[in-house]
């Protein structure tokens, strides 16, 4: 029994079915000293990935996997990274994904997978013109 | 805004699973964004004033 209905699952298959690349999702977890929110996400991020072949979910302990853990900047688990063709979006999600968060994922698995940005030109000319390192951090609750 | 430039990194972060760090910022309400530890924008903004707020553009003049 998945944690999505029937009904869910058929809706969500056809908003991933524009992916034409592949998505890799590398999930970081703490087995011991972390939180159940490791579990959480690794449900949902295996089940995002049963409806679409492009998607590939990669797991990576937080612990011992240090090389990767600074490749992608990553200071705290759960945490997702999201990979388009192996590069990295520097799209990064902490926490379980539910809720808002699970929308928010699933607009950066298209935006990975398919390389399209959803974004008004003029908006999207002031995003390229940035020319010096910008973190952007969102905090958001599930409800 | 990441995907669409390599500068950019983007964090969504689950505020009430990091509690430290959601203090450190002092999230009060969500959504709350925080750009290079200095910008902070709260709630959700239309596209435009939300990018321009984030890269520290002025406000728009009308013409």
């Amino acid at each position: 029994m998945g944690l999505l209905s029937a009904q869910d699952e058929a809706t969500l298959k056809q908003h991933l079915s524009p992916i034409t690349l592949p998505v890799q999702l590398v999930l970081f977890t703490q087995a011991f000293g972390g939180s159940e929110s490791g579990d959480v996400a690794k449900e949902v991020l295996n089940e995002i990935a049963s409806l679409n072949d492009k998607v590939t979910v990669v797991e990576k302990s937080f612990v011992l996997d240090t090389e990767d853990k600074a490749k992608y900047k990553v200071d705290k688990a759960p945490a997702i990274v999201i990979l388009s063709d192996g590069i990295d979006t520097r799209m990064r999600m902490y926490g379980a994904p539910t809720g808002y968060e699970f929308v928010g994922l699933v607009e950066a698995i298209i935006v990975a997978g398919t390389g399209k940005i959803d974004l008004d030109p003029e908006t999207m000319k002031w995003i390229q013109a940035v020319d010096k390192p910008t973190h952007i951090q969102v905090f958001s609750t599930p409800t | 805004m990441a995907a669409a430039n390599e500068k950019i990194t983007a964090d969504a972060i689950e505020a009430t699973e990091f509690i430290e760090l959601s203090r450190k910022y002092r999230v009060t309400g969500v959504p709350k964004t925080i750009v290079n530890e200095t910008i902070e924008i709260m709630g959700g903004l239309p596209e435009k004033m939300f990018v321009r707020q984030a890269l520290d553009m002025p406000d728009e003049t009308p013409a």
